[in-house]
C-alpha cells in the first residue's frame, strides 16, 4: 500500500480563530462541512495520502487552535513544519489584518527557512466581503507566498490549495527527504532544480 | 719673583725690629707691675698682719681664763644642785597623782550625784506628765552613766546597778508614752481573720483624740507634743513613727488609691476628737479613680494629720517631715502603679488633655511640701507624670501588640474575599509642604508628556481570592497606628512605627508555627495563609511610602519602609503553599501505588484495584477542586491542579510504559480507565463559584497539564490498530511523534500486538 507513497509532508494551518481552518481540513480529508463546526481546543490531527504528477505524497497536517488562550501550545507544532497554510476570512478584514502577527510567529518558531506559505482567503461564498482578491494577491506578492480564495462550503477551491501547496514543496530542493532510497523521482515533464510553470500564483521574489 | 721675596724678607727684617721694640715695651710694663705688687704683698704680711696675731693670742688668754670658770661653776651644779632637784622632782609627781585621782573621785561623785538628782527630777516629773522634762532628765542621768562608764580603770559594781536602774527607768518612761499615744491616736482596724479586699478597708478608722485626761494634766496637744518629744530624746519616735506609717499606708492610704468607691470622711467631735473614718460611695462604674480624686482624698487625709498631729518640731525636724521620708517611696509608687499608669490616655487627643493631670500632681506635691511632708527636691510623681509622652507611647505599642498577638492566634478559616477593587482605607494625609512646591514647578512645562496609552486601572492589582478576616483586622490595626504616629510627639512617633515594624515581624515567626499542624493537614487553610502572606507583602511595598513623607527624620529619609519584609513574607507564603501541594502530590502518589502496576487487568481483583485507585485520585482532586474553590487567585489554582493532575497521568503513562505484555482486554480495560480520566479530569477545575464560568477554564486543560497530549496520545494507541499507529506517527512528524520518542512507541507496539510480519513492518516505519 505504502510502497510508492514518495515522502511524508509535515502541514501546518494557523490563522485567527473562526477563519475556517478546521473547516477547510474536514472539506479536504473527507469531504464534509460542518456548520456547527467547534472550535478546535489544543490542535486537530489527520493523514491524507495526495498524488501529484504521478508521485503519492502522505500528509500530516495539524490543525491549530486559533483562540488567543492557546497560542502558548501552537509553538511545539512547527517544528519540522515543511508547508504553512496561513487561512483569513475574506469577510471580516481584522482577520487579515493580523495576518502579520502569525508570519511573525511562524518565522520565530519555524526550523526550517525554506518552509512554503500559502494564503487562503476563505469563506468566499459569503458576501459583503471586506477583503478584496487584489489586497490577498499583493499580500502574498509581499510575503512570498502563494495564494488563493477558497470556500470549505461550497468546496470552492480546497484541493487546488493543498495540490499547489504540496507541488511546491516538492518542487523545493532540499525541503524533503525521499522515503524509498534509491527510486527514481518523478517529476512528470519538468526539470528539479526550475521553479515549476504551475498554474498557481506563486510569486518570484 | 726674585725681587717680590726680597721685599718680602725686607719687610720681614722691618717688623722684626719693630715687634723686639714693642715686645720689649710690653715686658718692662709687666715688670713695674711686677714690682708694685711685690711691695703690696710684704706691706700687707708685715703691716697689716703681726697686730692682728697679737691681738688674737691676747684673745685667746681670756678665754681660757673664762672657761676655767665655767668648769668650776659646772661642777658646782652637778653636785649640789642636782640632787636638790630629783628630791623636788619626785615630791611633785607624788602630788600631782594625788591631785589627779582626787579629780576623778571628785568628777566621779558629781555624775553620781548628777544621776540621783536626774532620776528624782525624773520621778517627779513623770506622774506629772511632764514627759519631755522627764525624758531630759533621763537622758542626762544616762549621760552620766556613760561618763562613768567612760573610766574604764575602776570596774565599780555601782556601775552595773546603776545601769540597771536606768534601763529600768527609761522602759517605765517608753511604756507610759507608749500609753500616752496609744490614747491620743486610736485605730480601729479590720481583724487579721477577715479576706482582704475593699469591703474590710470599710471598717477603718483613725481617731486623734484631744480629750483631756481626768486631772489638770496638760492640754493634750501639747500633750501629744510632749510625748512625741519625749520619745525622740529617748530614740525611740522613729520606732513609733514607722509602725504608724505602716499601719497607715496598709489601712487608710493605699485602699484610698487602689479602691474608686473608697473615700474619708473627717468628723470632729467635740469630746472626742478629730475622726478619720473610711466610707463607701455609691458603687461607681469605674474600676480605678482618676488621679484628682485620689490626689484629694489623701490631701484629706494627710491634712487631717497634719493639723492635729505631725505640726510639731522635733529637733530641727518636723515631725511631718519625718512620717513623709517614711511614707513617700511606697505612696508614691502606690499612686503611680495603681492610679497614674492607669490614667495614661490611649490615643492622641486625650494625650493634649493630660496636662490637667499634670498640673494636679504639680498642685499635690506642692501642697505636700507645704506641710514638710516632702522635701525640696523629691518630685517623683511629677517626673512620671512629665514623662507621659514616653508612657504612652509604651502603653499605645504593647497594647497594639497584643492586640496583633490576639488576632494572630484567633481561627484563620474565617474569609473575607478581596477583589481586584477593594482598597485598604488608607486615610487622606495632609501634603507636606514640599510636595507642593515640586507641583508647582511641573505646571510649567506645557508639553504634555503623558502617554496616550495608559496601564489599565487593574495593574498591579492584587487578584480576587479570600484571606483570613484576621489579617485584614491586623492591616487595619497597622494602619490606625500609623494613623496616631503622624499625629503624635516624634518620640512618640519613632517608637509607634517601630512597633508597626514588629507587628510583621511577629507574624513572620509567629503564625506559622502557631498554626503548622493545621496548615498542614487542611489544604483550604494553607491556601488561605497563601494568600494572607501574599496580601500582607502587596501592602508593604506600599505603606511605608504612604507614611513616610509625614514621618520625621530619620523616617522621613528613607528608613520608613517595609519592603524589607517583602520577599520574606512572598517566600513563607509560597512556601506553606508548596509544601501543601507535596503533601497532595504524595497522597496521589500512594493511592495509585494501590493499582497493582496497571497489568493483569484481566483479573478481576486487579482490575478492581486499579479502577479504585483511579477513582480515589479522580476523587481527590475533586475535592481540593472544591476545597480550594474562590479562595486561590484563578491563575494559582489551575496551575497548582493542573500541577497535581499532571503528577497522576504520569504516573500511569510511567507505568502503562512499563508493560512488556498488553492483552487486548488489558488493553480495553487500560483505555476506560484512562478515558474516565480524560473526561472526568477537566471537570475538577472550577476555581469560580459561578458554574457556567468555569468550562472556559475546563477547556483549557491542557495549558495546565505538560502530560495531557501525551496522556490523550497513549489514550488512542491504546485501541488503535497498526496502520492507525504509523499514521499517527507519520515518519516522525505527527503528534505521536512529538509526545513519544521511537523506542518508546516501538515497545508499546510489540506490548500491545503479537509478534507478526504486519508488526514488523510496522515497527521498521516507526523511527
Amino acid at each position: 500500500m505504502d510502497e510508492d507513497v514518495l515522502t511524508t509532508l509535515k502541514l501546518l494551518i494557523i490563522g485567527e480563530s473562526g477563519v475556517g481552518k478546521s473547516s477547510l481540513l474536514l472539506r479536504f480529508t473527507e469531504d464534509t462541512f460542518d456548520p456547527e463546526q467547534s472550535a478546535t481546543i489544543g490542535v486537530d490531527f489527520k493523514v491524507k495520502t495526495l498524488a501529484i504528477d504521478g508521485n503519492k505524497a502522505k500528509l500530516a497536517i495539524w490543525d491549530t487552535a486559533g483562540q488567543e488562550r492557546f497560542r502558548t501550545l501552537t509553538p511545539s507544532y512547527y517544528r519540522g513544519a515543511q508547508g504553512v497554510i496561513l487561512v483569513y476570512d475574506v469577510t471580516k478584514r481584522d482577520t487579515f489584518m493580523k495576518l502579520e502577527n502569525w508570519l511573525n510567529e511562524l518565522e520565530t518558531y519555524t526550523t526550517r527557512n525554506d518552509i512554503v506559505k500559502m494564503l487562503v482567503g476563505n469563506k468566499i461564498d459569503k458576501e459583503d466581503h471586506e477583503v478584496d482578491r487584489n489586497e490577498g494577491l499583493k499580500f502574498a506578492r509581499k510575503h512570498s507566498m502563494l495564494f488563493i480564495e477558497a470556500s470549505a462550503k461550497t468546496k470552492d477551491g480546497v484541493q487546488c490549495a493543498f495540490e499547489e501547496l504540496v507541488e511546491k514543496i516538492l518542487q523545493t530542493p532540499g525541503l524533503w527527504e525521499s522515503e524509498n532510497q534509491g527510486q527514481k523521482v518523478r517529476l512528470g515533464d519538468q526539470e528539479q532544480a526550475r521553479a515549476g510553470g504551475c498554474g498557481g500564483y506563486c510569486s518570484i521574489p | 719673583m726674585a725681587s717680590f721675596v726680597t721685599e718680602v724678607l725686607a719687610s720681614s727684617g722691618k717688623l722684626e725690629k719693630e715687634d723686639l721694640s714693642s715686645k720689649i715695651g710690653k715686658m718692662s710694663r709687666k715688670v713695674e707691675d711686677t714690682k708694685e705688687e711685690v711691695c703690696d704683698m710684704i706691706n700687707k704680711r708685715y703691716g697689716d698682719f703681726l697686730p692682728c696675731l697679737q691681738g688674737s693670742e691676747e684673745l685667746m688668754v681670756q678665754v681660757n681664763a673664762v672657761s676655767k670658770e665655767m668648769d668650776a661653776l659646772k661642777n658646782c651644779i652637778e653636785n649640789e644642785v642636782q640632787q636638790n632637784m630629783h628630791v623636788a622632782v619626785t615630791e611633785y609627781t607624788k602630788l600631782k597623782q594625788q591631785l589627779e585621782k582626787n579629780t576623778i573621785i571628785i568628777s566621779m561623785l558629781q555624775h553620781l550625784k548628777e544621776f540621783h538628782d536626774a532620776m528624782e527630777e525624773f520621778s517627779k516629773a513623770l506622774p506629772e506628765k511632764k514627759y519631755v522634762d522627764a525624758a531630759n532628765h533621763l537622758e542626762k542621768a544616762r549621760e552620766s552613766v556613760d561618763s562613768l562608764k567612760g573610766w574604764k580603770t575602776s570596774q565599780l559594781p555601782l556601775l552595773s546597778a546603776l545601769s540597771s536602774e536606768l534601763t529600768v527607768q527609761r522602759e517605765n518612761l517608753i511604756y507610759h508614752l507608749g500609753d500616752e499615744w496609744k490614747r491620743l491616736v486610736v485605730w480601729k482596724l479590720p481583724s487579721s481573720k477577715e479576706p482582704a479586699g475593699q469591703k474590710c478597708f470599710l471598717k477603718v478608722e483613725l481617731n486623734l483624740s484631744n480629750a483631756s485626761s481626768k486631772g489638770d494634766g496638760p492640754k493634750p496637744a501639747a500633750l501629744l507634743c510632749c510625748v512625741l518629744q519625749a520619745l525622740a530624746i529617748q530614740g525611740d519616735l522613729q520606732h513609733k513613727m514607722k509602725l504608724f506609717s505602716q499601719v497607715l499606708l496598709k489601712n487608710m492610704l493605699k485602699p484610698l488609691v487602689m479602691y474608686a468607691s473608697l473615700s474619708v470622711r473627717v468628723s470632729e467631735q467635740p469630746g472626742e476628737g478629730t475622726t478619720l473614718a473610711l466610707q463607701c460611695l455609691e458603687e461607681s462604674n469605674e474600676e480605678r479613680s482618676t488621679p484628682s480624686q485620689v490626689y484629694s482624698k489623701l490631701l484629706l487625709v494627710l491634712t487631717t494629720l497634719h493639723s492635729h498631729l505631725l505640726d510639731v518640731s522635733i529637733g530641727d525636724k518636723r515631725l511631718s517631715a519625718i512620717l513623709g521620708e517614711l511614707i513617700w517611696e511606697e505612696l508614691s509608687q502606690c499612686i503611680t502603679h495603681e492610679c497614674l499608669v492607669y490614667s495614661i490616655p490611649t490615643n492622641n487627643n486625650q494625650l493634649e488633655k493630660y496636662s490637667t493631670v499634670i498640673k494636679e500632681t504639680e498642685e499635690f506635691e506642692k501642697s505636700l511640701k507645704e506641710m514638710e511632708y516632702l522635701q525640696g527636691d523629691s518630685t517623683d510623681l511629677l517626673k512620671y507624670a512629665r514623662d507621659v509622652n514616653c508612657h504612652f507611647a509604651s502603653k499605645k505599642c504593647r497594647d497594639v501588640i497584643v492586640a496583633a498577638r490576639k488576632l494572630m492566634t484567633s481561627k484563620m478559616h474565617n474569609t473575607v474575599k478581596i477583589t481586584p477593587d477593594s482598597k485598604l482605607r488608607l486615610p487622606k494625609l495632609p501634603a507636606p509642604s514640599s510636595e507642593v512646591k515640586l507641583k508647582q514647578e511641573t505646571t510649567k512645562e506645557e508639553v504634555t508628556m503623558e502617554n496616550s496609552k495608559q496601564l489599565s486601572a487593574w495593574s498591579l492589582r492584587l487578584p480576587a481570592c479570600r484571606i483570613s478576616e484576621s489579617v485584614q483586622q491586623l492591616m487595619e490595626l497597622a494602619l490606625n497606628t500609623l494613623c496616631e504616629a503622624v499625629g503624635s510627639s516624634t518620640q512618640c512617633t519613632l517608637q509607634l512605627f517601630f512597633t508597626v515594624r514588629n507587628i510583621f515581624q511577629l507574624f513572620y515567626d509567629v503564625v506559622p508555627t502557631y498554626h503548622k499542624e493545621n496548615l498542614l493537614k487542611f489544604p483550604h487553610l494553607a491556601a488561605i495563609q497563601h494568600n494572607n502572606c501574599m496580601y500582607l507583602a502587596h501592602h508593604l511595598l506600599t505603606l511605608g511610602h504612604h507614611f513616610r513623607a509625614h514621618l520625621p527624620q530619620p523616617l522621613s529619609e528613607g528608613v520608613a519602609t517595609f519592603v524589607d519584609m517583602v520577599p520574606g513574607f512572598r517566600k513563607l507564603g509560597a512556601q506553606c503553599f508548596l509544601t501543601q501541594l507535596n503533601v497532595q502530590r504524595a497522597e496521589l502518589l500512594e493511592r495509585l501505588s494501590t493499582a497493582q502496576n496497571f497489568c493483569n487487568l484481566d483479573d478481576e481483583d486487579n482490575y478492581i484495584a486499579a479502577s479504585k485507585a483511579v477513582r480515589q485520585v479522580i476523587h481527590q482532586l475533586k475535592q481540593l477542586g472544591t476545597v480550594w474553590q474562590d479562595v486561590l487567585p484563578v491563575s494559582i489554582y489551575c496551575k497548582a491542579m493542573g500541577n497535581l493532575l499532571n503528577t497522576a497521568i504520569s504516573e500511569i503513562i510511567a507505568k502503562i510504559m512499563m508493560l512488556e505484555d498488553i492483552s487486548s482486554e488489558d488493553g480495553e480495560h487500560l483505555h476506560t480507565l484512562c478515558q474516565s480520566i480524560i473526561e472526568e479530569g477537566p471537570l475538577v477545575f472550577i476555581p469560580l463559584a459561578e458554574e457556567n464560568k468555569n468550562k472556559k477554564y475546563q477547556e483549557e486543560v491542557p495549558l495546565y497539564v505538560k502530560k495531557w497530549g501525551t496522556f490523550k496520545e497513549l489514550v488512542i494507541v491504546l485501541r488503535a490498530n497498526l496502520q492507525e499507529i504509523v499514521d499517527r506517527w507519520a515518519d516522525g512528524k505527527g503528534p505521536l511523534a512529538v509526545e513519544f520518542s521511537s523506542s518508546e512507541v516501538k515497545s508499546l507496539i510489540r506490548a500491545l500486538f503479537q509478534n507478526t510480519e504486519r508488526r514488523a513492518v510496522a515497527l521498521t516505519k516507526i523511527k
